[in-house]
């Protein structure tokens, strides 16, 4: 900067606090348009088959499962008394907790301007879809008579029954459907631009039509982008509320019974921290793989990870001063069953499925801290993948090591899983791994038109982009 | 299909009909008519009890139970096998009837009221109205039902291994009555089981007097009869002693557990307990000093008690001899025992001269009997605690002599009564192959089991519902045996075939019964019948004690007959014992009796080789470790238990399990210790070697986690802390939380209490001794499925009551962190070796703000109006919410469908299921197709079991959850029988069935069966009545009252009554000793009076 020239106000800024753009290598909007609808137009690679076969037979394997859970009972389970609720539960809990992310991140990171959501919302937000159907699971099928499961709908009937409204799972039924609901409508709503944008280019009669008709006659005009946008704002606005919702009421589940452990009044916050900490731990898991494996590494950019490595921490983090501070109120309530239980916890007979909790929610994520291991991606990677595993073992905590040791000794005893247990488990990665590799070759796994209006390009003041007929090649 | 001819019995008596003179004659072209033309029917020809002719025993037995109270007696009217086209008169559908009968056992009856439903049996209960019951029962009687509707009874008559007629059986006899008869019944005899049947001992007399050579011979596997004979011995002349438990201040326990296996522990509970209960501080109660190896029962309740092997129990009653008579011990106190024990017990004795009671326990050597007796007649016990009254000198020699004529030849004809020698004789008498030896072996049986192999002809004995017969319970009352319904499968009483064997004319066991009774009585026979039949019991008909004498010169052979027997590492003492659940073997295929824990092991479907911990240490095995255990050059393989207050070095082996021949439910549960009894070694013996063999077999308890931690669960303090802090158990309640009223009202809650009926229970936890006849009652009221192992193990047993039962041992053993450890680690903590033990039913507590209510998502559980926590199965979805929100878990839930799997359907890790199982040949999902109801159990198996459901109580499906309803089908009979009988005079209040002796009277199963009288129901609303007023008791609190979850199911604390003086005192029990060291003493002041002294102090400062 040469000292004299006091007439440029304005200096120009240092490379290092330089804002990276969301899109890097100066990539057109042609480019990512290419490069998205790639994916879909073109061969399958093999790592795609590789990995939904064995998704597939994942989940053939569900569907056996479940037909012998209906057919024989909930006893094919390891479920027992006094432990009513073993890995049914766990994994409701677990997969609802990682479809959290997705409508965190396009709901409200949309209402917050934060634009970088935009290479990633619409991969999470099929996640959440997929992980609420793999929970949905569990609690429509873990109850003993399932051909009965309407009942907790409020129905009409002529039997002149009605639920129990003061049933916390009377409002996990309410909590998740209109979660679902909501989530399914937001996503789809997102989709209707790049499915007009699929329309255009497909090549086959079939896809042609199938593009049209989930397109909705999309025509990119003027008066379609305003409702649009606006339908997407008000559908971001319904959705943000539910985001906390949801887990708040499944931790309900919990928090009214009166168990030690399971009563406590910090659930609903500590439960949603959870769940985005598992929600984006999933979402690193997906996306990390996947920007190389499609060359997105343009869209998908490390700033990308940086920003959910910092989540991750910042939600891990709350975690871990929930679980603190669930020792000290049971120390501090003066509660001997309070205090027996978080003892228990530490040093009972599940004392590893606790180190495991503690070790991968709270000390693991602390690594973030350091740029190093955000910039790594096997870090990320495996990191990830141990939150994932951590938030497992924090549901596990939760509800085996809360009801194996109670109230009156005499009931006492240990959980085990059944072989069913665990193949109903692995069968829900299918589940979820088959809808989410189709997800993959048919739907735009990339928010193709709203990263275009983030790239710098995008931006009419950009050298190279505005309005420039000569610069745009479209 | 084909239509199944309907099948036709012959009718032993009256006028027969035929359908042709082709099958009067019974000829072979008839029989082949028969296969050719029906021959899905002819199988059901000669099977007795196709679902077919069921119907038709079914229609017999209405008339049969219609005459039960009625003018005429009941006859067995076999020939009256008519339809149920006329409505019997004095017949209501739908409304059960009650029996008066009696369940023979061995050393008298239990007297019962059975429950008829449709001409089904469908509940048994003691007989209030008998003088000597307070209508508890045992888990014995309980659980018989289960044996009348037992698939796996025999059902046929044999003649050399294949199925034969009855009419062939009645030919066979008669003719052989008719040769015995011409050789004075030359090589006949007889082997019989205990029984005190007058009848049958009038049968015996008439053939004895016929035939006067054959021999009778009497075996039973557990002899209880050492009572008799030891008193016998003792005071010169032939008496039963019968022990006033009740009238006793301080009790003596040789080795004799009369709360469990002793013959008659009903009784003897019913006895103890009157001394144990009390009303107020101030009351006074027994005191119980036992000497044992094994935790028995009573060591559980026991106020002192001294572990020490069974072989060295003879020593301390010698010792207790010289101390009470102040002469000298000769042979010493066994090791390691502190003289003092000995020497204050004998003071206390003395103290309670007259008072007091030493018993010694049919295990123990006949010299223990005697000093027993030798002490109670030094403490001037005769005819105060403990009484006599003649009893008949059987003159029967035992099945050692059987076996010695046997082998000389001396036996053609060898007639079993009942017994399974082949599983339950002597290992050393080759059983087997010496009965082989009798030419001709017939045997009257009720399985067909180890001893059915080796025998020329089998008939089938009739259950003791189906038979008529008579028998004196232990006091000498003469009680009826009725039958409730038609043999299901023809089976004969012993009666029956004494009968034939004697050549009588009337072979009718009703007939016998009445020509016994007619002799029995004097005036008018027929009203005294009838009267018989209907109260159950004859009156005044009790033996009268006669006064004893003791004849010293037996006391002193006694004493110099006490030896001291070392026992140690390598040489193991072994204790042959009574099971809690399957007696000597004969309820082996019981499945009530196999899940139900064993009160203090709390194991089930097995038996284990118990041992201390220190033994366990020493031999280097841990629970379920197979050992193989070596005595006398025989040996037998099984799982290690590490039983906490067991005697070091001396081997627990229960008897009755490892049968080869046992019916579905018992075949290849347990190991058979059998095998190492010899005839000279019964019951204790000393010099067995145990080796570990490496194998593990894993054995399943319902209760894993021993100790109580501290928590104010079992409350209980000693007699003087009692007396000192009347309401010790209400100060260890819980601080509770500042009173506020709920955040979200419930509207109902207006509606709790707005009935005239306010239920509710209390249990004195001071008269319960753990002897789980409750268990069973509750099951068979309640129609529980069983489960099996696997399922148990898994956590799915199934009971709505449950006894916990936890150890407290001395609190400075333990560390901090030993509460968190695995369960597991428990057997080798040093704590267990000395423990207390406290028990405590647990059942729904019906609690007032029941938290399984407001979490249920379907109503499927919710409150009435009268204080009922009610299951609504038909509205349960089986969210398992509600069990998980119990804070008692007495929610059980159906994981599986109990009720239509067989046991061996219920073992995992893989369930067959609809799609891949099949039902008698056919596709289950085709039998569900037709019909959804069906299950997995074969036709033979589901036609009994469901004869056995209450009607009143739904049979639970797959998915629903269960639990304790206060017997809600009782309630409501009550309620509406009471209404009936109001009509307009508005006093529909159901009168209090705690202090009614009517068998209709409203009481749970649980009560009805409580033979302490520990659990009381009723009205909580009618001040007056019984459960108001123990619920006003001092000593009454509510477990986890600090949840307020108001429960309507209270406990009476329990006291504790040891001696200051003794040298294993201590001034609280162990388990209040755990409680203060975690929570503080509840006799100083806390709670707001310790926040008033702290105030004070701060004060000062």
């Amino acid at each position: 900067m040469a000292s004299t020239d006091k007439t440029m106000a304005v200096p120009e800024t240092p490379a290092e606090l330089e804002r990276i753009p969301l899109v890097s290598n100066q990539r057109s909007i042609g480019w990512i348009s290419d490069q998205v609808c790639a994916i879909m137009e073109g061969k399958l690679p093999m790592w795609w088959w590789a990995a939904f076969i064995p998704s597939l037979m994942l989940l053939c394997l569900l569907g056996t499962m479940l037909v012998y859970q209906v057919t024989t009972g909930v006893g094919v389970w390891g479920n027992r008394h006094p432990v009513m609720w073993g890995w049914d539960i766990i994994n409701f809990v677990w997969w609802i907790g990682i479809g959290h992310a997705g409508t965190l991140i396009s709901a409200i990171l949309f209402l917050l301007r934060q634009k970088w959501r935009t290479a990633v919302n619409r991969a999470s937000e099929a996640m959440t879809i997929f992980a609420v159907m793999c929970a949905g699971i569990y609690p429509a099928l873990h109850v003993g008579r399932v051909w009965y499961d309407w009942w907790l709908f409020p129905i009409p009937n002529s039997n002149g029954i009605w639920p129990q409204f003061r049933s916390p799972l009377m409002w996990d039924v309410f909590a998740v459907s209109t979660y679902f609901t909501v989530s399914v409508l937001f996503w789809y709503m997102g989709l209707i631009p790049d499915l007009a944008v699929m329309r255009d280019r497909c090549t086959t009669k079939v896809r042609q039509f199938f593009y049209g008709l989930f397109s909705l006659g999309w025509t990119g005009s003027n008066r379609h982008w305003r409702n649009y946008e606006k339908a997407y704002l008000i559908l971001a606005g319904v959705s943000t509320p539910l985001v906390l919702s949801v887990h708040s009421i499944v931790s309900l589940d919990f928090a009214v019974s009166q168990l030690p452990g399971w009563h406590t009044t910090i659930f609903p916050p500590y439960f949603v921290a959870g769940a985005v900490f598992s929600g984006f731990g999933m979402v690193l898991t997906l996306l990390v793989p996947l920007r190389s494996m499609f060359k997105l590494e343009d869209v998908i950019t490390m700033r990308h990870i940086d920003i959910m490595c910092k989540v991750t921490l910042a939600t891990g983090s709350i975690v871990g001063y929930a679980y603190g501070m669930e020792f000290f109120i049971a120390w501090y309530s003066g509660n001997p069953s309070e205090q027996f239980h978080f003892l228990n916890r530490a040093f009972g007979p599940y004392q590893w499925g606790w180190i495991m909790m503690m070790s991968c929610n709270t000390l693991v994520p602390q690594l973030f801290w350091f740029k190093k291991f955000r910039q790594n991606l096997k870090y990320v990677f495996i990191i990830s993948i141990l939150v994932n595993i951590g938030m497992w073992f924090e549901r596990f905590v939760i509800i085996v090591i809360g009801l194996h040791r109670d109230f009156l000794p005499s009931n006492w005893a240990y959980f085990k899983p059944t072989w069913v247990d665990i193949c109903t488990f692995l069968g829900t990665f299918g589940l979820f791994f088959t809808l989410f590799l189709l997800f993959l070759r048919f739907l735009p796994m990339i928010a193709i038109s709203e990263v275009k209006g983030v790239t710098p390009q995008a931006d009419p003041h950009h050298p190279l982009g505005g309005a420039k007929p000569k610069h745009n090649g479209h | 299909m084909k239509t199944i001819p309907p099948a036709c019995p012959e009718p032993e008596f009256g006028r027969k009909y035929w359908r042709g003179l082709d099958q009067l004659a019974e000829t072979p072209e008839f029989r082949h008519w028969l296969e050719r033309e029906f021959p899905q029917g002819a199988g059901e020809f000669t099977d007795p009890v196709s679902r077919r002719n069921f119907v038709q025993i079914m229609s017999a037995s209405f008339l049969l139970a219609g005459v039960g109270l009625g003018a005429t007696g009941c006859r067995r009217p076999v020939e009256k096998l008519e339809p149920f086209g006329k409505q019997p008169d004095d017949y209501v559908y739908g409304t059960s009837r009650y029996y008066a009968t009696s369940m023979p056992t061995r050393g008298g009856a239990v007297p019962l009221v059975a429950r008829s439903y449709d001409g089904r049996p469908v509940k048994l209960e003691g007989n209030p109205h008998h003088p000597d019951s307070n209508g508890g029962t045992d888990r014995w009687a309980q659980a018989a039902i289960l044996n009348l509707y037992d698939p796996d009874r025999s059902r046929h008559f044999y003649s050399g291994g294949t199925t034969t007629s009855i009419e062939s059986a009645i030919d066979f006899l008669s003719g052989f009555s008719k040769k015995a008869q011409a050789n004075g019944g030359e090589g006949l005899a007889f082997l019989i089981e205990s029984n005190n049947s007058p009848s049958r001992s009038r049968l015996q007399q008439l053939i004895s007097s016929r035939l006067p050579k054959a021999r009778w011979f009497l075996h039973e596997a557990i002899d209880t009869d050492i009572h008799r004979r030891a008193a016998s011995q003792a005071f010169g002349e032939s008496v039963q002693p019968r022990f006033k438990f009740e009238a006793a201040k301080v009790i003596v326990s040789l080795d004799c557990d009369f709360i469990g296996s002793e013959e008659e522990s009903h009784n003897h509970i019913r006895r103890f307990t009157q001394g144990r209960k009390m009303e107020k501080a101030g009351d006074s109660m027994s005191r119980l000093y036992i000497v044992e190896a094994l935790m028995s029962l009573t060591g559980v309740n026991a106020d002192h008690r001294l572990r020490l092997p069974a072989s060295a129990v003879g020593q301390i009653a010698s010792a207790l001899m010289a101390e009470v008579t102040g002469s000298v011990n000769a042979v010493g106190l066994p090791s390691g025992v502190k003289p003092a024990w000995v020497a204050e017990c004998a003071k206390d004795l003395l103290a309670n001269k007259g008072a007091s009671l030493v018993v010694a326990g049919h295990r123990q050597p006949l010299e223990v009997h005697l000093l027993a007796h030798a002490l109670n007649a030094a403490l001037g016990n005769l005819g105060k605690t403990i009484e006599f009254i003649p009893a008949p000198d059987f003159r029967e020699a035992g099945i050692v002599e059987l076996a010695a004529a046997l082998n000389a030849g001396q036996v053609n004809t060898l007639v079993i009564l009942g017994a399974n020698p082949g599983y339950t004789a002597p290992v050393d008498l080759d059983w087997s192959k010496t009965q082989r030896k009798a030419k001709t072996v017939i045997r009257l049986g009720y399985y067909e089991d180890e001893t059915f192999a080796d025998c020329d002809w089998h008939i089938p004995l009739a259950h003791f519902l189906e038979s008529w017969g008579d028998v004196r319970t232990s006091d000498g009352t003469l009680v009826p045996v009725q039958p409730l319904i038609a043999p299901l499968f023809s089976g004969w009483t012993e009666l029956d075939l004494l009968a034939r064997i004697a050549g009588e004319t009337v072979t009718s066991p009703y007939e016998i019964v009445r020509a016994t009774f007619g002799k029995l009585v004097s005036g008018d026979v027929e009203l005294a019948w009838r009267k018989f039949l209907y109260s159950g019991y004859l009156e005044n008909s009790a033996a009268q004690p006669v006064e004893v004498r003791l004849d010293r010169s037996q006391v002193d052979k006694a004493l110099s007959g006490v030896a001291v027997v070392a026992v140690g590492k390598e040489k193991l003492e072994v204790v042959f014992h009574r099971d809690h659940s399957v007696d000597d073997g004969r309820y082996g295929n019981n499945g009530w009796l196999h899940e139900l824990p064993d009160p203090v092991t709390k194991l089930v479907w097995d038996n284990a080789v118990l041992v201390s911990r220190k033994t366990a240490v020493e031999l280097g095995v841990k629970n379920n470790d197979i050992v193989k255990i070596e005595l006398g050059g025989r040996s037998v393989h099984g799982p290690v238990f590490i039983q906490p207050g067991m005697a070091d070095f001396t081997l627990g082996l229960a008897l009755g399990y490892g049968r080869e021949k046992s019916g579905r439910v018992g075949k290849g549960i347990g190991f058979n210790t059998y095998a190492l009894r010899t005839a000279a070694a019964q019951n204790i013996t000393v010099g067995a070697g145990v080796a570990k063999t490496g194998g593990v077999f894993e054995l399943v308890s319902t209760q894993t986690h021993w100790s109580m931690e501290g928590r104010p669960i079992i409350r209980e303090a000693n007699l003087e802390q009692f007396e000192a802090h009347p309401d010790f158990a209400k100060s260890m309640n819980a601080e509770m939380p500042p009173a506020s009223g709920p955040f979200y009202p419930s509207p109902f809650d207006d509606l709790k209490k707005t009935g005239h009926h306010q239920w509710g229970m209390s249990i004195d936890l001071n008269s319960c001794v753990g002897c789980s006849a409750c268990m069973v009652a509750c099951q068979s009221e309640n129609n529980v499925p069983i489960v099996g192992k696997d399922q148990v193990n898994r956590g799915r047993d199934m009971h709505w009551i449950r006894i916990d039962r936890y150890y407290s041992g001395d609190p400075s053993k333990e560390k901090f962190l030993d509460t968190f450890k695995v369960d597991e680690k428990q057997q080798f903590e040093e704590w267990i070796d000395d423990v207390q033990v406290v028990t405590q039913p647990m059942l729904c507590q019906h609690c007032e703000s029941a938290p399984c209510e407001n979490v249920c998502p379907v109503n499927a559980t919710v409150h009435d109006q009268e204080g009922l926590n009610l299951m609504v199965y038909n509205r349960c979805v089986g969210t398992r919410y509600c069990s998980n929100n119990c804070p008692y878990k007495v929610r059980r839930y159906n994981y599986l469908d109990y009720n239509k799997r067989p046991l061996q359907e219920l073992k995992g890790p893989f369930y067959n299921n609809a799609l891949t199982h099949k039902t008698d040949g056919e596709w289950d999902l085709l039998r569900w197709w037709r019909d959804p109801n069906s299950g997995m159990r074969t036709s033979d198996e589901w036609d009994l079991i469901k004869m056995l459901k209450n009607p009143d109580v739904t049979v639970r499906m797959r998915g629903v959850m269960e639990k304790c309803t206060f017997c809600v089908q009782r309630i409501q009979q009550a309620e509406i029988a009471q209404k009936v009988k109001a009509r307009d005079t508005g006093d529909i209040l159901v009168p209090d069935g705690a202090a009614s002796k009517e068998p209709a009277a409203l009481k749970t199963a649980c009560q009805q069966a409580c033979p302490a009288g520990a659990i009381v129901f009723g009205n909580i609303a009618d001040p007056e009545s019984r459960v108001s007023k123990l619920k006003a008791q001092q000593r009454d609190y509510s477990v986890l009252d600090f949840l307020l979850t108001k429960p309507r199911t209270t406990y009476l604390a329990k006291v504790r009554n040891p001696n200051p003086k003794m040298p294993d005192y201590t001034e609280s029990p162990l388990s209040l000793e755990e409680y203060t060291k975690k929570m503080g003493s509840p006799f100083e002041p806390h709670g707001e009076a310790e926040g008033a002294a702290h105030a004070a102090e701060k004060g000062k400062l």
